[in-house]
């Protein structure tokens, strides 16, 4: 089914956006690589890829710019790729409407895993939204908001079903702390960062087995949450 | 209601005492001689000459003698004097007056001059030992402002530095400035409301250490004291000015120094602890590139690749980052977080990158959350787990425990190899020190530096140790602190 999936792969350094492109193909996807912002935009519409593996150094813009240019008008995952390893240009790639990161050097298994998930989120809002959720042994049944572990119900406060809910609608997403803030919180919260953290380690104590080494709800230490399904 | 001058009340009391002495003796007149009641006239002159001073000792002299004359000289109240002698007693009386009043006016001078210059001196060595204590140019400034505000009475009081000539504040203007710092000498301008703007260069002609201006009032400076006084404070402010400067290239120069250390040091890393991996990593591509080997052997060696690359990669990362902390103050972006969640993110980072290592955790449950840079904390975990995981055999386990004791957080990183080499644990601490200088493990000895760094900044500490059974022990304690209460956001249905 990967055949039908297109990547545009905008990297400047020709010998890592080959190798990547090679380690795409080699898992049946196509890839259409580009150099510069420039030549990344006109692929974008010409193409219409189904992913946008970014790397953020372009000679000739900010990648960030290209991030919230494309955003305006695409709703596909962006990957972003970032040599420089500060948190906070992390956070504002991710604010302005990339999904997940990876910070150079990586692994290409680590990229194509990375891929993958993002792949297989629905993301064309067209589609109709399933009313259940499930990952692990977890059901979510979002129309009665009931959440079942294994067939049992389990209980779950107002904030902790909001914030599970948006976590599992959004796979394999790096989910900064400001954007959870503003989802379920609202606008005026978005910088009580240690809400969120009392939050997620309440939910955590509810659904992963191990609340210090969790499965599902993984920190990205400085830059926010990844729900691993 | 206006308040008389002080000199108006100099003179009234002239004319007061000897008023008094008058009154005193009058109703005795008849007992007592003559030669005495001159004496009590000249006594209430001394009287004066001492409170008031020269001018107000004159009046009463003379005043002294026109009363003797006119109440106790026969005839009585009449200024005629009939006999020649009452006449004479009354000159000698005002000449007598008039020395003594002199003289004792003039030791009352020098009795104030000495007070006065002793209080000057006195303020001179408390603002000097104010500008002893002052460790930098500013501070130096500020006490200088304080003491001409508070003791001189200026209402604005500025040192303006060599750097600053060419548009020096008002009401300084510049050709008034420049003709001070080329004479090297004070200078000043009336201000138009009684008071005047003075300009005193610091360093004499030139002014090397800048130009001191205020402004005082017209009084205070019309005597050569009151200018020598005020040219002594610039000569104290000038040579404090000028230590402080010193002392500040050379606290310049000490971290131009340690950074110099810095970078050599780097240098010397670079050149020895990531050549030679480098190497190894381009004999190993072209063993590959060879195309003879076994197709597992290539598996192998291009695994090999790999991890090498990674580790250099991971090194290339302290050393930046031991830059970057040592490039200046270490500012911290903490924030109130659970222990499990910093723990959790570093051990998923490094069973990512260790996947065949089995690394545990021992949490106890109930930790308080703690106010830490959560990506720093990662950073110094990652460093110690990665160092357990390097030093020690391949098919043993790595324990992370993490506690409360004595009111801190107690964090241990575990291993079970060769333990460390030598008593002295602490030197492993140090910049570029590694355990052993030859070692097969890829590494340059920032790891711990970099971790001791970190945990330091929050005010925590981290040591090493053998533990009983074989193996090393790092442990980082870090404080706990209060954390603020936080006020539901949500209701519990």
């Amino acid at each position: 089914m990967n055949e039908s999936k297109c990547i545009l792969l905008v990297e400047d350094e020709r010998q890592i956006r080959e190798a990547v492109a090679t380690a795409l193909e080699c898992e049946g996807f196509a890839v259409v690589q580009a150099g510069t912002a420039g030549h990344a935009a006109v692929e974008a519409g010409a193409r219409r890829p189904d992913l946008v593996i970014l790397d953020l150094g372009l000679p000739d813009r900010d990648g960030l710019d290209f991030i919230r240019d494309y955003r305006a008008w695409s709703p596909i995952p962006i990957l972003v790729l970032s040599a420089r390893t500060l948190e906070s240009v992390k956070v504002e790639a991710l604010d302005a409407g990339a999904d997940d990161y990876l910070s150079k050097p990586f692994g290409v298994a680590e990229l194509l895993a990375r891929v993958r998930v993002l792949l297989r989120r629905p993301q064309v809002r067209e589609q109709i939204a399933e009313p259940k959720l499930a990952f692990g042994d977890f059901e979510v049944d979002c129309v009665n908001r009931i959440v079942e572990r294994g067939g049992q119900p389990l209980h779950l406060t107002q904030i902790e079903y909001r914030l599970l809910v948006f976590f599992a609608a959004n796979p394999g997403r790096v989910l900064t702390h400001r954007h959870l803030l503003t989802q379920i919180w609202g606008g005026q919260a978005a910088e009580n960062h240690q809400y969120l953290r009392v939050y997620v380690g309440h939910l955590r104590q509810k659904i992963e087995d191990n609340p210090a080494q969790p499965r599902h709800i993984l920190t990205e230490i400085g830059v926010g949450y990844r729900f691993q399904p | 209601m206006s308040v008389p001058s002080p000199r108006l009340v100099a003179y009234l009391w002239s004319a007061i005492v000897p008023v008094a002495a008058t009154f005193l003796v009058l109703p005795y007149r008849l007992a007592i001689d003559l030669s005495n009641v001159a004496l009590l006239y000249v006594l209430s002159v001394v009287v004066t000459a001492t409170r008031f001073g020269r001018g107000p000792a004159v009046a009463t002299a003379i005043f002294s003698s026109l009363l003797f004359a006119y109440v106790f000289v026969p005839p009585h109240f009449s200024l005629a004097i009939t006999e020649i002698q009452y006449l004479l007693t009354a000159i000698i009386m005002l000449v007598v007056a008039l020395m003594v009043g002199h003289i004792t006016s003039e030791l009352k001078q020098h009795a104030d001059f000495a007070e006065r210059k002793s209080l000057q001196s006195k303020t001179l060595y408390e603002f000097s030992q104010q500008l002893s204590g002052a460790g930098s140019s500013e501070a130096v400034i500020e006490a200088t402002r304080h003491f001409l505000v508070h003791s001189l009475g200026a209402r604005q009081a500025d040192v303006i530095s060599p750097a600053g000539f060419a548009a020096p504040p008002l009401p300084a203007n510049p050709a008034l400035l420049e003709s001070c710092i080329a004479r090297g000498e004070l200078l000043s301008k009336p201000l138009g409301d009684g008071r005047f703007y003075v300009l005193l260069p610091l360093g004499g002609v030139g002014a090397g250490q800048g130009v001191l201006g205020f402004d005082i009032e017209a009084g205070v400076l019309v005597s050569p004291d009151a200018v020598e006084y005020v040219e002594t404070v610039a000569s104290v402010v000038s040579v404090a000015l000028e230590r402080s400067r010193f002392a500040e290239i050379a606290r310049e120069t000490e971290v131009k120094h340690a950074s110099e250390l810095l970078r050599s040091s780097i240098l010397g890393a670079l050149s020895h602890d990531l050549r030679t991996p480098l190497a190894a990593l381009v004999s190993m591509a072209d063993t590959a590139a060879l195309g003879k080997v076994s197709a597992e052997r290539q598996k192998a060696l291009l695994e090999a690749i790999r991890t090498q690359a990674m580790s250099i990669g991971q090194q290339m990362m302290n050393l930046l980052e031991m830059a970057k902390l040592s490039s200046g103050a270490l500012e911290l972006n903490r924030a109130w977080q659970p222990v499990e969640e910093v723990l959790g993110s570093a051990l998923q980072l490094i069973r990512q990158q260790w996947t065949e290592r089995e690394i545990s955790l021992d949490i106890a449950p109930d930790l308080p959350p703690i106010c830490i840079d959560a990506v720093l904390i990662e950073r110094v975990l990652w460093n110690l787990l990665e160092n357990a995981i390097k030093y020690s055999p391949a098919d043993t386990g790595v324990e992370m425990s993490v506690g409360q004791a004595a009111g801190q957080l107690e964090i241990c990183v575990n291993d079970s190899g060769p333990g460390l080499p030598d008593a002295d644990c602490h030197r492993l601490f140090n910049l570029f020190q590694r355990g052993k200088e030859e070692s097969d493990v890829a590494g340059v000895g920032l790891g711990l530096s970099i971790a001791r760094t970190i945990i330091e900044a929050h005010e925590g500490s981290i040591s090493a140790s053998n533990r009983p059974g074989g193996g090393a022990c790092f442990r980082v304690l870090l404080p706990i602190g209060n954390p603020p209460a936080m006020p539901a956001l949500e209701k519990t249905p």
